[in-house]
Formats: C-alpha cells, sequence, structure tokens
C-alpha cells in the first residue's frame, strides 16, 4: 500500500469520525443541538429527544443551536478539527495520485453484483486534492458557523462521498457514489426547510435535477456498459473503439446532459442559483467549489479517458454550452441583488469557462493538435482550482455577513468595513480573485485559455475558424462583466454607510470562521503568485484525458507556452503592480507635501445630512448594464398608482416593482412543469375510485397484451 | 446627419465680441484666462436664470471669453449668486462658498442680489448677497441684460 492510498483511507476514515463526533446524540436537554432537522437525517435521533425538544422553548432551540454549551462547542472543535484532518489526509493523496502514485483497490464483496473498484490516477487525484482543499477551510470555518447538529454530521459524508466519486473506477461504484453525494448535499440544502419556504422549494428543484441528471448519466454509461465485457472503467476504456458512432454520441449526450447539470451548465442550471444560496454558507462553498467541479470531471472521464477524444461536434456542443453558461451566469449575477444568489451565478459563469476550455482542448485533440489540446485543458483545469479557492473564500465570507447580520440583501447590506474588518478583507481578497485582473489568481488561468483561444485559429477546420474568435469575446465579455459584478458586491454590500438596521449592528463572526477564510485565502494568493507550482500535475491530469497532450507550460517564476509563443510572470506582475500603487501613491504624497490644505466640510449639495437612502444599491448600480442587456435579460417591471378618492389627478401612492427572471427557466422549464401538470390532472379522471372500472382497466390491457402477441408472434 | 445639416445651413449665430473694456488691474490675476462658475439661486424670481442660459446660448456665447458653468462647486471658481438670501437659502450659500476651493470669487447677478430688489424688507428675506458673503463683483438689471452679464464675465477673465 501506497502513500497515496495511505492517506485516502486516513481521509475517509477521518471524515468518519468527524461524522460520528458530530452526530452523537447529546446528554444533557439543553444542547441538543436542533433536533428539529434531526428527524430528517440519517443521523439517529432518539425518540427521548424528540419528546424534549417539542417541550423546549424557542430561545433554548436558538442557543443550542448557535453552539452555546461547553460541551457542544469542543464536539464542535474535535469535529472541525477531524474534518480538517480529512480534507489534510485527501490533499495528501490527490497529490500524491497527481505525481504519479496511482493505486487500485477491488473489493467485490461491497456492493452485490457489481462490487466496488477504486482507481487513483492524475485526474481523479486533482480533483480529490481539490475537494481535499477546500474540506479543510470549510472545517476549520464550520466549528464557529451556526449550524445543527445534522448539518455538522453530514457535511463530512458529504465530503467523504465527493472524494470517492472521483477514484471510482467502474459503472456501479461510480453511479452508487455519485448518488451517494447528491442525496449527502440534498440533506445539507434543505437543513433550514421548516424556518424559510424558499429553503424547500430549492430543496426541491435541486431533487428533481439532480436526479434526472443522474438518470441521464445511468442511461448512457449503461448503455456504455452494455457493449463491454465489464462495467469497469478499464473495461469500457478497450471497448470503446468498437462502438458505432451512433452508440458513442448518444452515450456522450446523455452523459454530457448529466454532467452539465451538476455542473449548472445553462440550460440545466436551474437548480444552482435556489439551492447554493439557500443551503447554509460552508455548505454552499462546499457544492459551488468542489461538487460542481465533479461535472466537469464526469466530462473529461467519460468524454476523453473512456470514449477516446470522439468527434469535433461533441466538443461543439461542450464550448457552445461552456459559452452560453458564461455569459448567461455573469449577466445573471451581474444584476443579482441577493450575495449568495450572485455567487451562485458566478459560479455557473466560472463552469462556463471551463467548459469553454475543455471543448477547445476536445476540438483540437480531434484536429490532432495535441500540444494546443493540452494547453486548453491545462487552462481549464487551472481555472477550477483557482474557482475553487476563491469560491470557497466568497462563500464563507458571505456566510460571515449572514451570520452577523441576517441578511444576504445587497440591498440592506453596506458599512460592514468598520464593523466586519476580517471579513470585509477576506471578502475583498476574494472579489480580486474572481475578477480575473492581474494580481488575482483567475487571471493566470483566463490568460493561459485565451492564449489556447487565439492561437487555435491556425487550426484547420471550418468549426474551428468561427468558433474560436467567438469564444475569445465571450471571455472577454465575461471577464469585463465580472469585474461590475464584483465591484458591485464588495461595494455596496461592505463600503459605504449601513443601509439597515442589521449592517449597523454587525459584529465579527468567532476566530475559527476567520481561520476557514484565511486558509482559503492563502490559496487564492498562493495560486496568483506561483501558479507553476501546480501546473505539471495539472499537466499530469491532462496528460490522463489526452494521452498525447505532454507538457504546454514550463518555468517556475516566468510561464512559458510550450505550444506557441508567449509568456507571463505572475510573480513579476504582482511585485510590479504593488511597486507601481505605491510609487503613485507616494508621488501624489510628495506633490501634495508642499500645497495649503484647508479642512473642509463633505460637498452635500448645501442641504442636510447625507443619509444611507442616498447611496447607491445594488439594484441601481446594476441599473445601466440591465438597460444595456435588456433584449437578453428582459426585465419584469411593474408600476401600480393609486389615485386619491376625490380625483383620478391626484395621486396617493405609487408603487414599484423591479425584477430580473430567470429568463431561460421562464421559457423552458415554466411550459414543462405547466404541461406536467396538465398531464397529471387529467390523469386524475382516470381514477375515479371504482373498484370495477379498476377491474376494467386491467381486463381490457390483459385483453391488449394478448392481441398484440397473438398478431406479432 | 440631420445635425450636421442643421449645423452646416445655420452657420454661425454669435454675435461679434465686442471690444473688451479697458481695466486698470485684473479681479483675480490667478483666474486670467478661464473661469469656471457655478450659479446658485437664493431665492431669485427665475428671471436672471433665463438672462444667464442666454449669455451661455449660442447668440452671446459667453464661453469665448473662458467663462463656463461647471456642476459643482468643487470645480468652481467663482459663485454666480442670484435673487435675494432667502431664509432657507443662507446655509446652503454659506456651504457652497465653503465648498469652492481657494481663490474664489462672488458674483451677484441682478438688482434682488445686489440690494434684495422689490423683495426688500420681505419676512423670508435674510439680506442681499454681500450681507452674507463677500461680493466682488455686481451686475445690475431687474433682469440684467446678456451683454452686462457677459462684459462682467470678461471682467473676471479678463479676455
Amino acid at each position: 500500500m501506497n502513500l497515496a492510498a495511505a492517506a485516502f483511507a486516513a481521509a475517509l476514515l477521518a471524515a468518519a469520525a468527524a461524522a460520528v463526533t458530530a452526530g452523537m446524540p447529546e446528554r444533557r436537554p439543553v444542547v441538543a443541538a436542533g433536533t428539529r432537522g434531526g428527524r430528517r437525517s440519517v443521523a439517529a435521533t432518539s425518540a427521548v429527544d424528540r419528546r424534549r425538544s417539542a417541550a423546549r422553548s424557542a430561545a433554548d432551540r436558538r442557543r443550542s443551536a448557535a453552539g452555546a454549551s461547553s460541551s457542544g462547542r469542543w464536539r464542535a472543535v474535535v469535529a472541525g478539527g477531524f474534518g480538517a484532518v480529512s480534507g489534510l489526509a485527501a490533499v495528501v493523496a490527490g497529490v500524491a495520485a497527481m505525481a504519479g502514485q496511482t493505486w487500485s483497490l477491488d473489493l467485490p464483496g461491497v456492493l452485490p453484483l457489481a462490487g466496488v473498484r477504486l482507481v487513483a490516477d492524475p485526474l481523479g487525484g486533482l480533483f480529490v486534492a481539490v475537494t481535499g482543499a477546500v474540506a479543510v477551510a470549510v472545517a476549520v470555518y464550520g466549528i464557529g458557523y451556526p449550524a445543527h447538529r445534522p448539518v455538522r454530521a453530514a457535511v463530512p459524508l458529504f465530503v467523504a462521498s465527493m472524494l470517492l466519486v472521483p477514484v471510482a473506477a467502474s459503472v456501479g461504484t461510480f453511479l452508487v457514489c455519485w448518488e451517494l453525494m447528491a442525496l449527502a448535499s440534498l440533506l445539507l440544502v434543505v437543513a433550514d426547510h421548516r424556518r424559510r419556504p424558499a429553503v424547500a422549494e430549492a430543496g426541491r428543484w435541486y431533487a428533481v435535477m439532480t436526479h434526472l441528471g443522474l438518470v441521464a448519466i445511468l442511461i448512457g454509461l449503461v448503455l456504455f456498459a452494455a457493449h463491454a465485457p465489464s462495467d469497469s472503467f478499464a473495461a469500457l476504456r478497450s471497448a470503446a473503439g468498437e462502438l458505432s458512432p451512433a452508440v458513442r454520441g448518444l452515450v456522450f449526450v446523455a452523459t454530457l446532459a448529466g454532467f452539465a447539470s451538476k455542473a449548472g451548465i445553462v440550460p440545466l442550471h436551474a437548480w444552482l442559483p435556489r439551492a447554493h444560496p439557500e443551503a447554509p454558507s460552508h455548505v454552499s462553498a462546499l457544492m459551488s467549489a468542489a461538487m460542481v467541479n465533479l461535472g466537469v470531471y464526469g466530462i473529461l472521464r467519460v468524454g476523453f479517458d473512456l470514449l477516446g477524444v470522439g468527434t469535433g461536434w461533441w466538443w461543439l456542443l461542450v464550448l457552445g454550452a461552456g459559452a452560453l453558461s458564461a455569459v448567461y451566469g455573469i449577466l445573471q449575477a451581474v444584476v443579482s441583488t441577493d450575495l449568495k444568489r450572485l455567487l451562485g451565478y458566478s459560479t455557473t459563469e466560472n463552469l462556463g469557462l471551463v467548459l469553454v476550455g475543455v471543448g477547445a482542448g476536445g476540438m483540437f485533440a480531434v484536429a490532432g493538435n495535441h500540444l494546443l489540446a493540452g494547453l486548453a485543458l491545462v487552462a481549464a483545469l487551472l481555472h477550477v482550482v483557482n474557482h475553487a479557492a476563491f469560491k470557497t473564500l466568497l462563500f464563507l465570507s458571505a456566510g460571515s455577513v449572514l451570520r452577523a447580520t441576517g441578511t444576504r440583501d445587497l440591498d440592506r447590506l453596506g458599512g460592514l468595513r468598520a464593523r466586519l474588518p476580517a471579513t470585509t478583507g477576506m471578502f475583498a481578497l476574494g472579489a480580486l480573485a474572481a475578477s480575473a485582473l492581474p494580481p488575482g489568481n483567475a487571471f493566470v488561468s483566463e490568460w493561459l485559455l485565451l492564449q489556447g483561444l487565439i492561437h487555435g485559429l491556425p487550426v484547420s477546420g471550418v468549426a474551428t475558424a468561427i468558433t474560436m474568435p467567438v469564444a475569445v469575446a465571450v471571455v472577454a465579455l465575461t471577464a469585463g462583466l465580472a469585474v461590475a459584478t464584483f465591484v458591485k458586491a464588495f461595494g455596496v454590500g461592505f463600503l459605504a454607510r449601513p443601509r439597515s438596521e442589521e449592517a449597523e449592528r454587525a459584529a465579527e463572526s468567532p476566530p475559527s470562521m476567520i481561520a476557514g477564510m484565511a486558509v482559503a485565502g492563502l490559496a487564492c494568493v498562493g495560486l496568483a503568485v506561483a501558479p507553476a507550482a501546480v501546473l505539471p500535475g495539472l499537466a499530469r491530469a491532462a496528460g490522463v484525458a489526452d494521452r498525447s497532450a505532454g507538457e504546454p507550460v514550463a518555468g517556475a517564476v516566468t510561464l512559458r507556452l510550450t505550444a506557441v509563443a508567449g509568456s507571463l510572470s505572475p510573480l513579476l506582475l504582482v511585485i510590479a503592480l504593488a511597486a507601481a500603487v505605491a510609487a503613485v501613491l507616494a508621488g501624489l504624497r510628495l506633490a501634495g507635501a508642499g500645497l495649503a490644505r484647508r479642512r473642509a466640510r463633505l460637498w452635500d449639495c448645501g442641504a442636510g445630512p447625507l443619509s444611507p437612502r442616498m447611496e447607491y444599491t445594488a439594484t441601481s448600480f446594476a441599473e445601466p448594464l440591465q438597460r444595456i442587456f435588456d433584449d437578453v435579460l428582459q426585465p419584469e417591471l411593474d408600476v401600480d398608482v393609486t389615485h386619491a378618492r376625490e380625483s383620478a389627478y391626484l395621486v396617493e401612492s405609487v408603487e414599484f416593482r423591479r425584477r430580473v427572471p430567470d429568463r431561460i427557466e421562464r421559457r423552458l422549464y415554466e411550459p414543462v412543469l405547466a404541461a406536467v401538470q396538465a398531464w397529471g390532472r387529467a390523469g386524475r379522471g382516470l381514477a375515479t375510485g371504482s373498484v370495477h372500472r379498476y377491474l376494467g382497466y386491467g381486463f381490457s390491457a390483459l385483453t391488449a397484451l394478448l392481441i398484440v402477441l397473438a398478431v406479432t408472434r | 446627419m440631420r445635425l450636421w445639416r442643421k449645423i452646416r445651413r445655420t452657420g454661425r449665430v454669435a454675435e461679434p465680441a465686442p471690444p473688451r473694456a479697458a481695466h486698470d488691474r485684473p479681479l483675480a490675476p490667478e483666474l486670467r484666462g478661464s473661469v469656471q462658475l457655478r450659479h446658485v439661486d437664493a431665492g431669485s424670481c427665475n428671471g436672471c436664470e433665463i438672462e444667464i442660459s442666454s449669455a451661455f446660448g449660442p447668440v452671446y456665447d459667453a464661453e469665448r471669453y473662458g467663462a463656463r458653468l461647471t456642476a459643482s462647486p468643487r470645480h468652481a471658481d467663482a459663485l454666480l449668486v442670484t435673487g435675494p438670501v432667502t431664509r432657507n437659502m443662507a446655509v446652503p450659500l454659506r456651504r457652497t462658498y465653503d465648498a469652492v476651493p481657494e481663490p474664489k470669487l462672488v458674483v451677484a447677478v441682478g438688482d434682488c442680489a445686489r440690494n434684495c430688489g422689490v423683495f426688500a424688507g420681505a419676512y423670508g428675506v435674510v439680506g442681499a448677497v454681500a450681507d452674507v458673503l463677500p461680493v466682488s463683483l455686481e451686475v445690475p438689471g431687474c433682469p440684467p441684460h446678456p451683454e452686462a452679464i457677459v462684459a462682467a464675465l470678461r471682467e473676471l477673465t479678463d479676455r
């Protein structure tokens, strides 16, 4: 047993220990945290507990939910420690697998019929490492985050299931792990369903979408496995060559639909901006930074590794869906006023960019240009890693804001810089990273992606010649809108004056939450200044996908592209930028030193004091952009004028409402939902409750079947 | 394109510049050549505003002498105050004056701004502009002719 396998086993054991520690029922009645949700969870809650919870007052419940008792706090610390150890072990296991320490495990007795097969290769190792790193930050953060006991117990289970998905090496194992992951995350999404009806709705959307996705993957993989001697991935890989093109295409499209819905790709994204905001914030971080990545993993594993690259239209489809999601996601994010919904749409955008890279890599690989394919794939994988780092940071700091103020509405936040200094700093770092500007880490991956797309033009083919410039434009537009989005989120949410009492009363989060954010922040800084540290591992992971990819990027400080001319030095860029800012500030200070200064009142148009109502809100900041993209977003305006009773010329009150609905949801989902509902209502007419009628149905069905058999045989 | 044709057909409507008035010394040598103005209505009947806007219109074109209206006192060199100073506007007027960076001037435009005009002694009037701020230049008239306003502005810009 080598290091990677040992570390992986340690990660699973530590996750189990964390779940058991957090899930143990309490002895003392006051500290039995959150038995309300417990009835729904896997963690068993005794009948005694339930009776006690019914008798307990609401104040007690709130106190115990916040972990106010000392024993509850200690358990949270121990569970968080186990969770962090599990994440660290997973990082070690993933990095070892990426470094070439592959292992495999065959446990035929664990699952009936299929058995369990686990194989760790560099591609799976990358996703194990990313999930583990997110889990470390989340576990540390979770110690102080107010959550119920079932949530604390289910988080390690969710992490463990996400660690198992990338190492699953047979269709049966993969589907079981995938479903385990979906169920664990569903449990976490609906944690708050009693308190807010929106949570229950989000949970329903998520449950339906994720299971439809599972069905699509199931159909694809089972169809694939039917043409192979066994259901192990090795057997599928060798059988892929003999499949007919139609079957290969069908397998790819079915699995793509399932994996894209998990990755939140348009038009299968509808669950994501609902479920991610409604889950507890550290769970949102896990879902948005780790779980959606597994959709990308699935596409890479099935499309590249198992099916062998396939044909051009597959990857054109992937690239098109990615480009659409990138633009649509960021457009919805820029007009969103809910902080966590904004981050959820930003996930759709970033995963869209990743799929642009994956699609471009596939197209290059089909055209036979493996160096460029490697470059595009490495750019996509680096963006996965970067996105995981900054989205963890952003969701964790949004959770800190939510804990302190109780609201996610940007129009009611503001003025948090003085009240939550650490959270503000962390969110600023995350926003900088997410807006793809030079000192941030997303810049490096988007630069690599753009290099791949721009240099892809000489690759022959009409599709490439048309797609690549469009993709470049999409990436550029997305980067610009992302800057506007995060300027809005940071400027309106954290700066200026508080817009509501909740924001005014906000208090900084406990140190464990800040430490969790700091872990993610360090990862962001590290990836921004030294992306070269992870690039060889990414190149090896891309090598699993496209076996003749080679190493597309070389160099330690300066990244040099081997396939095409181009180099970038993130560290020197950061240093130069910092030096330039310092020089400008020093220059201004020097230039202003000799001039006379006068203290003057802040200019408020000569009138009374400025009030928070005069500030820019998230809605007003995004208004020009909403106006520009009016045709795409189609906002709904609603003006209600109430006239005075005496005369229609006198106005008593005016009510103005504006919302930007998800247009794809309106056009695509609502008709389907309405049709299903109509079908159900029509079906109700068949079942009247009359036994005679049911016997009649049975008789006529049997007769019809017999007639059909008699005619066809 | 229609705008372009209109511009070509109309041609130049600005009246020829009258000769420069002779001064012994400019009011503010630092502001010579270019003066940014912030207009404050301290309680005017809007007669003076109409004349000011026509002084900055195409016919009198005060901008060719280097005077320009700005939107904020922070960008201004001088205030253009019209009307008698009413009680409600006394504090905002003083604050506006405080917001203008040094060196700064105040121009009182119209009879009301100079000596309260017909509103002298009214219950809502604090006094003339000179009672609230140090005035450096006055433009008489009720309302003053655009030519008079332009002449006063030329005195500021010294052009």
